[in-house]
């Protein structure tokens, strides 16, 4: 049913003729970019990461910061995700018309709002009148700020020198900002890039946080996996930040302020706390010097603290039922280890092996020979890695099939996995997808400067995006009965539905 | 002397200073002046081979990684069935692979394959259909063989058939779950005609429609060499794989072209078009019209101004729209250009439920403000400036650069349209921008899609005309020909004009449903009022006549369901009115007299609309009710229930707290001709069991026709059918 995708690339034709045998044979080991990729790490602790891959004269960057929405304070969920919508704002040169006068207005508006929030909120009581009154004065200020603003002048800038696939996304575990540029703009690039984190303003705070309620209305309310995710995921976790999702909730978003912004970004945009990776048609002996002044500017500061909380064990069942009006859903939570854990290979082998085609046990079992489920997988490291996270199972049953019954088919499939060893046929071919897939995963510039760049900041070391596939090539078949069996049990088990019943229960979304 | 010189030269300092200022304050103007020149790139293109049988190949060598990848598309896709087998393509796609070949089961294709973690997939499309591998290179052979055997000799197994079946109707029972494919799939029905293949969905009786038989026909009539495009990327030696290929699919006989269907483009008529959708707070607004076709002299300039108006960070919608006023998260969309059929004129946004009609009036003021003002040169420039810069994107590695190929040899395009599109962009003028703004940018011609919760909206969408709800229900069954739509259809012709056709019968939501039942609750439920066959009522009413006020006293049977007897008593004497399906007249002192067929008729109507019968029909498949949002009766704030009662539409005010009905709004015939009707109803008391209205005014154009008082109602009583004949 796919449509054929083909993703490969390579040198330029002159690259081939000069080095097609040499480079050819190992583009895809370490040793290969081993002499492909220079890290530096500078004095104020930031990373960089030049891979050379001139196969057009572009290239692809990837800034990763060591900080997702688990560092959100108590109280301001979706914090760290606000911040990523500031960082296309601008700085205090770009996107303003007169910073000075823009600047005063700025503080003015977090004095007004700290009034205007405090009455509001009175325990004892607002009074209306003062509330609109202050609200009046608050927004006539941001109406005021909003004259100096250049409107997106960032983006544009990128826009017209043939930037694309500007974007960024802010997860559980990190914040990750991504675009492409042509060659000849990696100056350009290396200036706005340090600038928007040296000096960035929080400009147009209150607007963007419509914005992103919007974003959570569209991407949890009004969508019925959104809203069995969020619930999941708070039933799952009672104690660590995993609990909340990226987007944060209701109150808690329409809450927060430009001045808590820049608190969480004093905090966590420190440079030992970001790692950045450019890669495509870049000479790292004439880059590197040029990007490490302008990446330098970012001033040297204490490391972010680390998150206290670690979740207690679970020790019963959990389970959260949406009945709505929509088809049924079934997922089953799973608590597990982290990233860091020696059983994360087997994790991604039990993934492989339940999970990936038609080959798959559920797919197999549910999809094609009970006929009960439109698709059925498992999946390790959610809702994060960083952090003991969850192995879910999860499946949509066919028409007139319901959660229960998926729910029998996959427990059967787990007692499988702790019972009965697998297969020598399917562990090897386990094995041969991982490295595969590795292969495959190696053939573009973003994709690329992603994976590099978040291996060396969760590593502290990029060979480990390679090391990945040997460690999943000694796992054993008894490590998958052990790891099966200490994880899949049902204490340890939350689980998420949605039950279809008519007519439709309405649903309330974070309002 | 030497003073100005002095001064001229603190003149010149200050300027220099300034300058300095300046500069440092736009490095990145700096930056972009200074920025070295891109390098030339020509990039490595694909080498073609036509073999002799008409088939086309593409090879394209990428020696970075050891993989081999392939596609071949065959031409001919969803577009060329009929619509009695939509999702037909869907089941072939899939069954394709799966079924396998006479000699291996597609179970043992997968666990050769996934053993070398290669993949060989088919796929079914609107215009073509595919087979495309990916193995390590090492593979290939192996992959290669059963690449060709599925291409040559597809077995589409029944089980695997219907297990692809199974599948697809599951993903039609989804398919209002998510309310941008509901978006999606309505906004391309708008833009194309809901007939038209590039519109419509499988449905499961289309679904059920499709054989085995039909697989095996379709791909013994398509796959045939001389419609096929194959093209390869990958760690190979060209040579070598052309002599492969030439010895696999030389001997290979050319057989019959494809014929393309021939396509019907029907837009929606402007308007407003609503679905409802209970579980969300957020509306997805879709602006929709017809785009045009890439080969127009057209393209290049809506693509500027597309960049211009709904593009990315730089565009006119971002910028205001999200950026200025919050509205919306994601907001874009421009004139959609394809390459052999035209693509839609999309403009699109989600918006909070509170904020619908505030939305709907940006994008309108923003089509309004590009109508007027479609781009200074500034503008203009900007965006040129977008596209030529990033152009480079269009060709950075060499699969995209063999996929632009496969596409521009099956679409009959040139080979360097590429180049032409970069030459095409640099002669766009800012006249060029305006004069495609003017052609094709006219906010009275979009159907407007609104899917969202019409409870919370800001406002009714009313304010903006007529809305015409679409029915989004899945049915089991295809629409029987003597459903609601025929019904009306088949009235006439007097009666069609009074509005029956133009409002067009619609299915229920479930909002509509829900009130619907409110409504039979409140009157006293369902197993009582279907336990009636005939109720009687003696009332006292004012006529409001241009001539003055009339007062008259009736007393009416209805028997269910089409016969009425009134008798008035009027201070000119008594009269009786009667309307059976047999005969309809009026009979006093002065005779008896047929009543014109349009009143007759309207009166059949009317009869079909009384609440107590639409109620006793709340379940019936010829009545459907839908909710739409809510309207004010007095300073009330009432739900809005379009009732379409066996073809007959009518809208309700309900009071969601009773369930009461509180005004019936439609159309039907007065003494004077059409009028819009509109009957308030207060005073429920109970009446036998049921609660029933004891007052009714009812306004026609607005105008206060009568006021009446109900005395009695009496549900069941003994009926003298010699009443209804004709004296």
């Amino acid at each position: 049913m796919r449509d054929a995708r083909f993703s490969l690339s390579s040198f330029s034709l002159l690259t081939i003729l000069v080095f097609v045998c040499c480079v050819a044979a190992s583009a895809q080991d370490i040793a290969s970019f081993e002499k492909r990729i220079t890290v530096k790490k500078l004095d104020n602790g930031l990373t960089l990461m030049v891979v050379e891959r001139p196969e057009a004269p572009v290239f692809s960057f990837f800034t990763h910061v060591n900080a997702g929405s688990s560092q959100d304070p108590q109280g301001e969920a979706g914090l760290a995700h606000m911040f990523e919508h500031m960082a296309f704002k601008g700085t205090d040169k770009i996107g303003t018309k007169n910073f000075a006068e823009e600047r005063k207005v700025l503080e003015e508006i977090e004095v007004a709002y700290r009034a205007y929030d405090l009455e509001r909120r009175k325990e004892s009581g607002s009074d209306p009148k003062k509330v609109a009154e202050l609200e009046k004065t608050w927004k006539d200020l941001v109406a005021k700020a909003q004259e100096y603003v250049n409107l997106n002048e960032f983006g544009q800038i990128i826009e017209r020198n043939g930037g694309v696939g500007l974007n960024a996304f802010t997860s559980m575990d990190e914040t990750g900002y991504f675009y492409s540029m042509p060659a000849n703009d990696l100056e350009l690039w290396a200036y706005l890039e340090s600038e928007r984190f040296v000096h960035p303003v929080f400009r147009e705070f209150y607007k963007e946080r419509d914005v992103v309620v919007e974003e959570r209305r569209m991407r949890t309310d009004s969508r019925p996996l959104g809203r069995l995710i969020e619930q999941l995921q708070a039933a799952s976790y009672m104690a660590h930040p995993y609990r909340r999702g990226t987007v944060g909730f209701y109150s808690e978003i329409t809450g927060v302020t430009a001045s808590d912004a820049a608190a969480f970004y004093k905090i966590y945009y420190v440079p030992s706390n970001m790692t950045i990776a450019v890669v495509g048609d870049v000479k790292a002996s004439t880059a590197m010097p040029m990007l490490e002044k302008y990446f330098s500017q970012l001033p040297k500061a204490p490391a972010p603290p680390e998150l206290r909380t670690v979740e207690p064990p679970q020790i019963g069942e959990k389970r959260v039922t949406l009945r709505e009006a929509s088809q049924p859903w079934y997922i089953e939570a799973y608590h597990r280890p982290n990233y860091r854990d020696p059983d994360d290979a087997v994790y991604d082998a039990i993934s492989d092996l339940v999970a990936n085609g038609r080959t798959s046990r559920l797919y197999r079992a549910l999809v094609r020979d009970q006929k009960i489920a439109l698709f059925a997988g498992g999946q390790g490291g959610f809702p994060g890695n960083k952090y003991p996270s969850l192995y879910l199972f999860y499946a949509v049953p066919t028409q007139g099939k319901t959660p229960e019954m998926l729910a029998e088919s996959i427990h059967k499939e787990i007692e499988k996995l702790k019972t009965t060893d697998v297969s020598d046929e399917e562990l090897q071919m386990v094995k041969t997808r991982a490295k595969a897939d590795l292969i495959r995963g190696l053939a573009d510039n973003e994709g690329l400067a992603q994976q590099l760049a978040t291996a060396q900041a969760m590593y502290g070391d990029w060979r480990e995006l390679f090391r990945q596939v040997d460690r999943i090539d000694k796992v054993t078949k008894g490590d998958i009965r052990r790891v099966a069996a200490k994880t899949f049990v049902p204490s340890n088990r939350t689980v998420g539905e949605i039950e279809n019943v008519k007519p439709a229960a309405p649903a309330k979304g974070g309002e | 002397m030497q003073r100005k010189i002095t001064s001229l030269l603190s003149l010149m300092l200050l300027l220099l200073c300034s300058l300095s200022v300046f500069a440092q304050d736009s490095r990145e103007k700096q930056l972009e002046q200074s920025k070295p020149k891109l390098p030339e790139f020509k990039p490595q293109e694909p080498k073609r081979i036509q073999l002799a049988n008409g088939m086309v190949v593409f090879l394209q060598e990428d020696h970075e990684l050891p993989i081999i990848d392939g596609t071949a598309k065959i031409r001919g896709g969803s577009r060329e069935i009929p619509a009695a087998k939509a999702g037909m393509m869907g089941i072939y796609g899939s069954a394709w692979r799966t079924g396998g070949t006479p000699t291996k089961t597609g179970d043992q294709f997968d666990d050769m394959l996934e053993a070398r973690a290669a993949k060989v997939e088919t796929g079914g499309g609107i215009d073509s259909t595919n087979i495309s591998l990916s193995t390590l290179k090492g593979d290939f052979d192996t992959v290669f063989d059963t690449f060709v055997d599925l291409l040559k000799n597809p077995e589409f197994r029944q089980d695997k058939v219907d297990l692809a079946k199974q599948q697809i109707s599951t993903g039609i029972s989804r398919r209002n779950d998510e309310m941008d494919s509901i978006a999606g799939r309505e906004a391309a029905k708008l833009g194309y005609g809901a007939e038209n293949p590039y519109a419509r969905v499988p449905e499961y009786w289309t679904v059920a429609a499709v054989s085995r038989q039909d697989l095996i026909d379709w791909h013994k009539k398509t796959v045939h060499p001389n419609n096929i495009i194959l093209g390869l990327v990958g760690d190979f030696d060209s040579k070598a794989m052309e002599a492969k290929l030439r010895k696999t699919f030389e001997s290979w006989p050319k057989g019959p072209a494809i014929v393309p269907a021939k396509l019907e483009f029907k837009p929606a008529a402007p308007g407003t078009y609503f679905v409802e959708k209970e579980d969300v707070n957020q509306s997805t607004i879709e602006f929709v019209s017809q785009g045009i076709r890439r080969d127009s002299p057209d393209y290049y300039a809506t693509r500027v101004m597309n960049e211009v108006f709904g593009g990315g960070f730089s565009s006119r919608l971002f910028s205001s729209i999200r950026s200025k006023q919050g509205l919306a998260y994601s907001v874009g969309g421009g004139i959609g250009a394809s390459y052999d059929h035209p693509g839609l004129f999309s403009l699109s946004m989600g918006t909070k439920s509170g904020t619908t009609a505030q939305a709907i009036d940006a994008l309108n003021n923003e089509v309004a403000t590009l109508v007027r003002d479609p781009g200074s040169e500034a503008e203009i420039q900007k965006a040129k400036e977008n596209i030529l810069n990033s152009f480079i994107f269009e060709f950075d590695s060499k699969e995209k650069i063999l996929g632009e190929r496969m596409t521009y040899e099956f679409y009959g395009y040139p080979a360097d349209f590429l180049e032409r599109f970069r030459a095409g962009i640099e002669k766009v003028t800012p006249a060029d921008v305006a004069a495609v703004v003017k052609k094709y940018v006219d906010g009275r011609k979009f159907a407007v899609l609104v899917v969202g919760k019409s409870a919370d909206f800001d406002s009714a969408l009313t304010k903006y005309g007529k809305v015409t709800p679409i029915d989004i229900t899945i049915h089991e069954e295809p629409p029987s020909a003597g459903g609601s739509a025929k019904a009306s259809g088949g009235s006439d012709g007097a009666a069609v004009a009074s509005g029956a056709a133009a409002t067009a019968p619609t299915g229920s939501n479930a909002e509509g449903k829900a009130l619907m039942s409110k409504v039979v609750a409140a009157m006293g439920g369902m197993q009582k009022l279907s336990a009636v066959k005939a109720m009687s009522q003696k009332t006292a009413q004012v006529r409001h006549t241009p001539q003055g006020d009339l007062e008259l006293e009736t007393e009416s049977v209805a028997v269910f369901p089409d016969q009425l007897h009134t008798v008035m008593h009027t201070p000119m004497g008594e009269m009786s009115m009667v309307v059976t399906p047999q005969s309809a007249f009026m009979a006093g002192a002065q005779g008896v007299q047929d009543l014109p067929p349009t009143m007759r008729d309207n009166a059949i109507k009317d009869f079909k609309r009384e609440p107590v019968y639409v109620a006793q029909h709340a379940d019936d498949p010829k009545y459907s009710f839908t909710a739409s949002g809510t309207e004010k009766v007095g300073d009330k704030s009432a739900a809005v229930l379009e009732v379409n009662a066996d073809g007959n539409p009518t809208r309700w005010l309900v009071d969601s707290q009773t369930g009461q009905i509180l005004r019936a709004k439609f159309k039907t015939s007065g003494q004077q001709g059409p009028v819009e009707r509109e009957i308030d109803y207060s005073d429920y008391r109970p009446a036998e069991g049921l609660t029933l209205p004891f007052k009714r005014t009812t306004k026609d154009n607005g105008q206060l026709a009568a006021t009446t008082e109900v005395k009695e109602i009496k549900l069941n009583p003994v009926v003298d059918l010699k009443v209804f004949a004709k004296p």
